[in-house]
């Protein structure tokens, strides 16, 4: 368990120690305190706390589809960038089998997406204190975590498919390209029977939320949570098969 | 570190037992098998495409191998992956790192991969590859010189038993192929690891190299050992090649044309060179032979086949760039 704490410290210093690594976290900041004196000044009584503000800035139909971008672009090189650069050579031959190797990059991408989560989260809920105050009615708390959760879900699921992309083809650019892809896409719903078996319309878990309606007939929370959950084991399935066959020329 | 000549395959460190690659039908690697033994340093040579690079990854466990196997202190790399790799040291083709950390980062990565790694090691083996000022630096502020030490430097920090380096001197200028060779020398010595380098570089194996594993199109073609073969006509019955550089060419054609102990093989005017062959103990006789014909003698020469001819020899002439 200890070696595999280093390998993922390891992984969180590959992506921490470019110089690129803030961009994310100062993209949200902006956004998030821009947007907080937007609606201030133009749109004074639609928000009426920080709660308010933070729900909305992390839902999925707010910022959250936004942030689950940023972490399919941040993450896409993990597996092809050390395929690209070269350094998959000295990687695995240091004794630590390929398959512990792919995990502790699958859980710092996880970290990853955990950190733009909280730090959404945290200077949405600091500039809506500040312009809006913190009153709050009961149950602020809960939609808070609700609307975050979804949003790191909804995160999760295009990671995962962007994780995949990157392993399957050592190509950042097509792990980027096919992530962001299926996130434009997944607005779109075909309202046939068979397309509710498919990723995009369950990966949005907030649909759900005070009893929202689904896209298609016959979806319930425990389908989307049992179709993600599949997907998810099939895309990690074919990047572990791939990567631990894999011939490294 | 003085060993038999006929050594048994159990002090080897690096054990190859017909080892063969095929992709998509074609043997890349064929029935590969030879021995490293401790504190050897082994030349595995080759011209392009002989599969020195698929050989090298096999070992370190990067590419499958379709048959055979390798044994690395008696473990082997097909079933006991990671009992042996952790005696193995690489550097495969160019040393990459993470361009954008420093040095010292780059090494403390690799320390977080193999527990037993202190940070006494760290530093010993930056010192043994002289970068103790360059630690901080970002690699990609790195020269290429510098770059391959720091991949030394990687390759020896877990203490393996053997070195396997695929073209160590690829695109170093003179100084830096120079530096390397003496790097690789000091740590057979000081550290007693065995080396296996890959090169098509014969001149460099030469001298680096106390013996030479020639491979063509996957398959072995011979095992030499440096230096033995190059003392040939110390046995004085043997035929010696000798060039004579002389005053008078045309007499001195007459002079060796009479001589039935001389054949000439070929004449070289512009340089007044005549080249012999001839047994090495009549050498004296036609030294007489010209000085009593009173032609004036400026050099006289044995040429020795250097490994480049062997090599060509062996591999059928190909080109070896």
């Amino acid at each position: 368990m200890r070696s595999f704490n280093n390998l993922v410290i390891n992984e969180w210093l590959k992506m921490s120690k470019k110089r690129s690594f803030f961009i994310p976290y100062a993209i949200i900041a902006v956004v998030a305190v821009v947007l907080a004196w937007v609606l201030k000044r133009w749109a004074g009584d639609m928000v009426g706390s920080a709660f308010d503000y933070t729900t909305l800035m992390s839902s999925t139909s707010g910022f959250g589809q936004f942030t689950a971008m940023l972490a399919v672009i941040f993450t896409a090189g993990l597996v092809s960038g050390e395929h690209g650069q070269g350094t998959i050579k000295f990687l695995l031959i240091r004794g630590q089998s390929r398959g512990k190797v792919l995990a502790s990059k699958y859980v710092a991408a996880l970290l990853f997406a955990l950190t733009l989560i909280v730090w959404m989260n945290v200077v949405s809920f600091a500039s809506g204190a500040v312009l809006f105050g913190t009153e709050h009615s009961s149950g602020a708390w809960r939609d808070i975590l609700i609307a975050s959760g979804s949003s790191l879900v909804y995160s999760i699921v295009y990671m995962t498919l962007g994780f995949m992309m990157g392993v399957l083809t050592r190509s950042t650019g097509a792990a980027m390209g096919v992530g962001m892809a299926a996130i434009m896409l997944s607005g779109i719903t075909i309202p046939k029977s068979f397309y509710k078996y498919v990723l995009f319309p369950n990966a949005d878990l907030s649909i759900y939320i005070h009893g929202g309606h689904p896209p298609i007939e016959g979806m319930t929370l425990p389908f989307s949570i049992v179709i993600i959950a599949v997907y998810i084991v099939l895309f990690l399935g074919a990047s572990f098969v791939t990567f631990k066959k894999r011939d490294i020329a | 570190m003085n060993h038999p000549n006929n050594i048994q395959a159990e002090d080897a460190v690096l054990l190859l037992r017909g080892v063969s690659k095929k992709i998509g039908g074609k043997r890349i690697v064929d029935q590969l098998s030879f021995d490293v033994h401790e504190g050897e340093v082994v030349g595995l040579l080759g011209p392009n495409g002989a599969g020195k690079t698929t050989t090298i990854r096999m070992i370190a466990g990067l590419i499958q191998m379709t048959e055979g196997d390798v044994f690395v202190r008696g473990s082997s790399i097909r079933h006991e992956w990671k009992k042996a790799i952790r005696h193995v040291g690489a550097i495969i083709e160019n040393p990459e790192f993470y361009p954008y950390m420093t040095g010292y980062d780059n090494l403390k990565q690799y320390q977080r991969m193999n527990d037993w790694i202190s940070n006494d090691r760290i530093n010993e083996v930056v010192r043994l590859v002289g970068l103790e000022n360059a630690m901080k630096k970002k690699v990609k502020a790195y020269s290429l010189g510098m770059r391959q030490r720091l991949g030394i430097a990687q390759a020896l920090l877990h203490e393996p038993s053997v070195l396997i380096l695929d073209e160590p001197t690829n695109g170093l200028d003179p100084a830096g192929i120079r530096e390397m060779r003496d790097y690789l020398k000091t740590i057979a010595r000081e550290e007693g690891i065995s080396i296996l380098v890959s090169s098509h570089l014969l001149l460099e194996m030469e001298q680096l190299c106390s013996r030479v594993v020639v491979i063509q199109d996957g398959k072995l073609v011979t095992i030499r050992t440096i230096g033995e073969n190059g003392g040939s006509g110390q046995d004085e019955k043997d035929l010696v090649r000798v060039m004579f550089r002389v005053g008078h060419l045309e007499e001195a054609k007459k002079v060796f044309g009479n001589h039935e102990k001389a054949e000439i093989l070929k004449v070289e005017p512009e340089q007044n060179e005549l080249i012999l062959s001839l047994r090495y103990k009549d050498i004296p006789d036609l030294v007489t032979a010209l000085g009593s014909a009173q032609i004036p003698i400026y050099q006289i020469t044995e040429l020795k086949q250097s490994l480049e001819d062997e090599f060509l020899k062996w591999t059928g002439g190909n080109r070896i760039a």
